[in-house]
Formats: structure tokens, sequence, C-alpha cells
């Protein structure tokens, strides 16, 4: 949806009713998580997947709808997405990584970006975390998804989710039009 | 488990031990008991959406032997 914006003449007065207003700013900002921990790799993550909903938290605009992992936007747009990788292993590890991946035909998804953890074993189960982010071009929401993907150096690493607090997560933000 | 410490308390962090991948699921993600656990239909795997090879829940008492284990490896290891 496009944005307006009313800019007055110096020295113009008068009103506006409110039902020509037109809101600016950030029209999605949307966020999810992971609520279940799992160890070894996801590819993409498929389950376990819940909106924000601790007391205190709160959206904007028209939610992320997700299936089996794929996440679908709700008007077309540039998007930011930030997926935050949080992961725990009892022993040291190289990288933990976490990928987005996105598709414009809704069929092929290649990698926009990875981040990767590592996890020098202070003492016995010791947490590391990275955060990887892009923007995206959501010009058709049928055919522009998203989805996310955990890989690891050791199998025994796990991916850190809660359904109280965001471990591992995922937020969409709306910056402006296509 | 313990965020802090990441001593293992909860039964979640036994059965993350148990397999792989996103095996398990809640039927309530915020009452994280037994009675809720149920084996997801399907998990990620090389970019696919295949069938959970995990076919079958874990005993109560399995999980529970898995979590003591566990928590005793953790304890030794910070005595």
């Amino acid at each position: 949806m496009a944005q307006t914006f009313l800019k007055l003449d110096t020295g113009v007065t008068g009103t506006l009713s409110t039902s020509n207003y037109v809101q600016g700013g950030i029209s999605v900002a949307d966020q999810w998580r992971l609520t279940t921990t799992f160890t070894n790799a996801a590819d993409p993550i498929a389950s376990n997947l819940e909106r924000v909903d601790t007391t205190g938290q709160g959206t904007i605009g028209s939610a992320m709808t997700e299936s089996s992992g794929i996440f679908t936007f709700p008007s077309t747009g540039i998007y930011k997405i930030e997926f935050i990788i949080q992961c725990l292993l009892n022993g040291d590890t190289r990288f933990h990584k976490g990928q987005i991946l996105v598709t414009t035909d809704n069929s092929s998804y290649n990698s926009v970006t990875s981040s990767r953890a590592f996890i020098a074993n202070l003492s016995n189960n010791t947490f590391g975390s990275c955060i990887a982010t892009t923007y995206f071009d959501v010009t058709n929401t049928s055919n522009c998804k998203v989805k996310f993907s955990i890989s690891v150096e050791d199998s025994s690493t796990s991916t850190l989710g809660s359904s109280t607090e965001n471990e591992t997560s995922f937020t969409f933000t709306r910056l402006g039009d296509t | 488990m313990d965020r802090v410490t990441g001593r293992p308390n909860h039964i979640e962090d036994a059965l993350c031990q148990m397999h792989s991948n996103q095996w398990f699921t809640w039927t309530d993600s915020k009452n994280k008991i037994y009675a809720n656990l149920r084996l997801t239909e399907k998990v990620g795997v090389d970019g696919n959406i295949v069938d959970n090879l995990v076919t079958e829940l874990p005993t109560e008492t399995a999980i529970n032997t898995k979590l003591t284990e566990l928590q005793t490896a953790w304890d030794n290891a910070n005595d």
C-alpha cells in the first residue's frame, strides 16, 4: 500500500477530517519464534513455530502466514527479514549456521544470507548465537516466500526454542513499497 | 534447561538428545508435559519436507531416565 503524507504550505491552517488521515511509517512488523528446541540440522525449520504472544509483545498490521516452514507475506513491499539463532552444545563446534532462503517463483529457493555461530566449550553446555538479515523485494505475495534453515558441524548442537520468550526468532518488517 | 547454568531440567532437554531434527511437537507449547507430547508428521531435510522417520514416542519412563542421565553428567562435570 502506498503511503501518503499531507504537506501544508507555510501559513496555511485548517482542519483535516480524521477520515482523511493516512497513517505513515511501518505498516507491517511481525515476529515469530521457534517454540521447541531441536538438535542437529533442520532444512527447512518446518514446525514448532508461533507468532509471538507473550504479555507485552506486539506487532503491526497483518500477520505473516506459515505452513510447513514456508512464510507468506501479507502484502507486497520491501521487507527486512531478521533471523536470530541461539544454540547450545556440550563441546566445541566451528559453526552452527542459520540461512534465510527466498523464492520469487514459489518453487526454487536460494540462500540470500547465512550467519554462523561458533561454540568454545567454556563449561558443560555453552551457548552461542548469530543473526542473519536481509532485505527482500516482495513483488508478488503468491510467488515471493521465505524459509529458514539450520545446518551444523556437530550433530549434537541444539537450536534453542521457547514459547515464552524469543530465543530463535524471525522478524519481518515492511519498510516500503516494492 | 536452566538458561543460566545450562543444567538440563525439563523433559524437552532429554527429547532433544534422543533423536535429531524436529521429530516431536507439543499440542500446547505453553504446557510441555508428557501428555501433550506428539510426533511431528514431517521434518525438513536437505531442503525438502519428508516423513518423520521417528514413528514411536518414547515412554515417559525412558524420557525421565534420559533426563536423569543428562543431569548426572552435568552435575559430575560441574562439581
